[in-house]
């Protein structure tokens, strides 16, 4: 009798989507062709943005963009905000400088309690959160002024080098030091070599696991890659190489996509986005996630502080501001949920270029700073709004 | 038919003609037929039933009616009156006095009963400029007081239970001046009794002459109340039979297409020692009131405990809070396979301590809708799945394959998005879920709720196969069928106490119903008549 009942249901008619493997959809092919316009247009406008030198410079401020991004897609995963980031990169840069002119600190161990003190900061901020449920929102609005005082209090209003006399250390040549072709050709081949493995071992893995993948569409992801990698690559070896900051912004990619991808504690970012009730029935965490969340955004903070302020040379007291709206508009951008739950890396990724290569070119063509104020903030809005008419559909 | 010969008014139509028809109505969406010629009729003052499975084609078919699908969106006509009409949109459909509840709640949780009652049509004075607060209170408090439960209409909706929200809605749309009300699943969440008082006014709105077009998957209910029922299948009209002429067994037939021989399964077998044993537990919430008090029961290897008791009575409040997501232990003790659980133990600690909990409200509680059936089936287990911190895809993908295969779930793959699966799929991934923790303890919190006779069935099946390997199943039901079929003893709940522990042999409705409404005790000697509900 129970063999009867199943019969019937199997013929029940079930809800049929459209594969999401079956190619991309506009959303994603609309960024990254916005980011092709964006670039033909100020090529048109000064020649010099395709350059091999700007766009060593460009990869540098993409890489700070890129990593303060990355971190802001942690904390936005699970549906919180840090609007403290900017703000947060000038203190912790701050400290840093301090430490290594003032105080005479060796760079590695200012940059080391440097980054110490921007854990501390925000995993505190985390515990607040989560234990004395304070909103995100809020609270990271306080660090945001609170750390911008702090910042100008620590550099005592001033300008404050990140080296002693002219002599270069770790802090300054975060952002001042190329990969010799001769180190990143062979490294580059590495990186195409592994990514290349690691696409045939998902390949292999999902067709094993008797789901539909188009094997060619696969392939192709990882030759456009390879492909954009390598060209980068030799154009930044047209000028001094592929510069030391791009190399960070490569291993902080790696690190958060396995941390979202391959992790549990990344299934729990997008669990706690998708729906936090649920997520503390089936047994996550969440105290534990989010705080570590947070403590991790310390460690991006601090990474990012560096970059920044080495690349300028100095703190200073206006340095990083505004920093969190390019983080935050750059996971718009890359198809990241406000509300938490939705993103991917790669997304995030190609949003951070957009803003970076918007700031540059603008630059380029010696947009008055007001300007760029204006333009970035309008960015972030149209951003969230093509996210909003995007996402109904 | 009816001597209603005073025919005021300009419509000219037929006697006891249709009030709302549709002629082979057709909608298609993107590769599915949803609608495949339905045609379906509404007279004055009917209680007209629509049953089927779920993806019969009933919400569609509501949708249509109530110009959420507008015209032009689908073939086929929609007779109001006679007459032709073409809905833009819901606001047309309401203009002409056809209102709908819909199973999914539409208040604001952050505002009074009465603010969600009156939401968008309160009452004005000084010539509509202000809103006339007073009789907002008042005419919601009347419409309140039809349900016999004492609902505040100054009470939060946030703080109301979801029946009682249902309720509200309910009292929402009966405020309106409806001339057709469609009710979609509007007893799923409510207990018996509440059930029972909602029936009453349903047939109270049938003596005022409201049409209505009731949908239930609860046959009983649907025999009591409607005076014709239409089955859809498969998006088209298998019959409309007259409700006296017909019974359940040719229903269910025409719903399956087949015969169903026996709608509660449960076999019983060995019972093994006591898994879990809660002893004389008191719980308060987060306010500091008491909500359960003095609670003992045992569930066993290879038993049904079913847990029953009317809406508030705590069964929900129990599981969750021996789960660790609810409130605080104020006396008494947990024992979990002969070990203390809590107080204070979380759900990550009753998880790997072998209990797992398949909530009431499984959107709610149980799944992340975005996210694939693959992604949620495993979410309470990886760290099982985990070697040197990473997730091991294969053994994970693996897994989640077996659970999909031997639940039956119907869908294109692991990756589809829980959020486009029916009702009845949607609860075996959080099924799934639970039994991928490899519990020995597993709570059912009302696990039918809202799902098709079909896949009702298969979850009997699945608890017959969880018994039998040893599982000790605890089910809570606010349907006494549902109860007295699957349980193999019952636990009684009646404002938060023990009403009474009975025997699958000894259980009958008249005892589970006195034990539900007096705790164990004061109801020894209560007969109860037709006089239990007020």
């Amino acid at each position: 009798m129970t063999q009867t009942i199943s019969q019937p249901a199997l013929a029940a008619p079930q809800p049929r989507l459209a594969s999401r493997r079956g190619g991309l959809s506009l959303r994603e092919l609309a960024m990254p062709l916005a980011l092709v316009l964006i670039c033909a247009y100020f090529e048109f406008r000064s020649t010099k943005f395709l350059g091999s030198r700007n766009l060593s410079f460009l990869a540098i401020e993409v890489s700070i963009t890129g990593v303060l991004a990355l971190g802001m897609f942690l904390i936005i995963l699970p549906g919180y905000i840090d609007l403290s980031a900017g703000s947060g990169v000038g203190l912790i840069g701050g400290i840093a400088a301090v430490l290594v002119f003032q105080h005479g600190w060796s760079a590695p161990l200012a940059l080391l309690t440097a980054a110490a003190v921007s854990v501390t900061i925000w995993a505190l901020m985390g515990t607040i959160i989560v234990k004395e449920r304070v909103p995100a929102f809020i609270i990271t609005l306080g660090g945001m002024a609170a750390f911008r005082g702090i910042h100008d209090l620590v550099i005592d209003d001033s300008t404050i080098p990140v080296t002693r006399g002219s002599e270069q250390n770790l802090y300054s040549i975060l952002t001042t030091y190329y990969l010799r072709p001769a180190i990143d050709l062979p490294l580059v081949g590495l990186v195409i070599a592994a990514m290349a493995l690691a696409s045939y071992l998902r390949y292999r893995r999902e067709r094993q696991a008797g789901e539909g993948v188009d094997g060619e569409l696969a392939f192709m992801h990882t030759f456009i890659a390879a492909q954009l990698i390598l060209l980068f690559v030799l154009i930044c070896n047209g000028y001094r190489g592929v510069p030391l900051s791009a190399v960070v912004l490569g291993a902080t990619v790696l690190v958060v996509y396995i941390l979202t991808r391959h992790t549990p504690y990344g299934r729990y970012l997008y669990a706690i986005g998708g729906n936090e009730e649920a997520a503390i029935v089936s047994g996550i965490p969440v105290h534990k996630v989010a705080i570590a969340t947070f403590a991790l955004m310390g460690v991006i903070v601090a990474i990012t502080a560096f970059l920044q302020t080495a690349y300028g040379g100095y703190s200073t007291p206006d340095l990083g501001n505004t920093m969190e709206l390019d983080a935050i508009a750059a996971c718009v951008i890359g198809g990241t949920s406000l509300k938490g739950g939705r993103g991917t890396v790669a997304g995030v990724l190609v949003g951070a270029l957009i803003m970076a290569a918007l700031l540059n070119g603008m630059t380029l063509l010696a947009v008055a700073f007001e300007i760029k104020l204006i333009a970035r903030g309008i960015v972030l809005v149209l951003a969230v709004w093509a996210d909003v008419k995007l996402g109904k559909k | 038919m009816a001597p209603a010969s005073e025919s005021r008014g300009p419509v000219r139509q037929a006697q006891g003609g249709p009030i709302l028809a549709t002629e082979a109505l057709v909608k298609r969406f993107p590769g599915v037929v949803a609608l495949k010629g339905v045609s379906f009729d509404l007279r004055p003052g009917e209680i007209h039933a629509i049953c089927g499975e779920n993806g019969a084609g009933k919400s569609t078919l509501i949708k249509t009616l109530s110009g959420i699908h507008p015209a032009g969106s689908y073939e086929g006509t929609i007779l109001v009156d006679g007459k032709p009409a073409a809905f833009t949109g819901p606001k047309d459909a309401e203009k002409l006095g056809i209102a709908v509840i819909y199973q999914e709640l539409a208040l604001v949780p952050e505002m009074t009963a009465a603010e969600n009652i009156f939401l968008g049509s309160e009452p004005r004075r000084f010539g509509g400029l202000l809103i006339d607060w007073e009789r907002v209170y008042v005419e919601a408090r009347e419409l309140l007081d039809r349900f016999g439960l004492g609902i505040n209409p100054m009470a939060n909706v946030r703080r109301l239970g979801i029946g009682h929200r249902q309720l509200v809605e309910i009292a929402k749309a009966l405020s309106k001046k409806t001339r057709v009300l469609i009710l979609d699943e509007p007893t799923a969440a409510l207990t018996e009794q509440e059930v029972k008082i909602l029936l009453e006014i349903i047939r109270d709105l049938r003596r005022r002459g409201i049409s209505l077009i009731y949908i239930s998957h609860k046959l009983d209910e649907v025999f009591a109340i409607a005076d014709r029922i239409t089955v859809l299948r498969d998006g088209s009209t298998v019959q409309t039979l007259d409700a006296a002429a017909t019974d359940k067994h040719q229903v269910i037939c025409a719903m399956v297409g087949r015969e169903i021989s026996d709608l509660f399964p449960r076999r019983a077998g060995a019972v093994g020692e006591a898994r879990l044993s809660v002893r004389n537990v008191s719980v308060s919430d987060d306010d500091g009131e008491n909500v359960l008090s003095d609670i003992s029961f045992e569930a066993r290897a290879g038993e049904v405990l079913g847990i029953g008791g009317l809406m508030g009575a705590g069964r929900s409040e129990l599981l969750m809070h021996i789960f660790g997501a609810f409130g605080r232990r104020t006396a008494g003790q947990v024992l979990l396979n002969g070990q203390p659980l809590g107080p204070g133990n979380t759900p990550v600690q009753s998880i790997r301590r072998g209990l797992a909990l398949v909530s009431e409200d499984r959107k709610r509680f149980g799944l992340v809708l975005e996210q694939s059936i693959g992604f949620n089936l495993s979410l309470s287990s990886l760290g099982q799945l985990t070697r040197t911190g990473l997730i091991d895809s294969m053994r994970e993908a693996r897994r989640n394959r077996e659970l999909f295969d031997s639940l039956r779930v119907r869908a294109p793959g692991l990756s589809t998005p829980v959020g486009t699966l029916s009702g009845g799929n949607q609860q075996k991934i959080v099924i799934g879920k639970a039994l991928m923790t490899l519990p020995k303890v597993i709570f059912l919190d009302e696990p039918t709720r809202g799902i098709d006779v079909g896949a009702k069935v298969e979850v009997y099946e699945l608890i017959n196969q969880l018994t039998a390997s040893g599982y000790a199943v605890v089910l809570v039901s606010s349907e006494l069928p549902e109860l007295m079929g699957m349980s193999d003893r019952i636990l009684m709940l009646s404002e938060g106490r023990v009403g009474g522990l009975f025997t699958r042999q000894e259980a009958t409705q008249e005892k589970l119903l006195a034990a539900a409404m007096h705790p164990a005790g004061e109801a020894a000697d209560l007969v109860p008549s037709q006089g239990v509900f007020p």
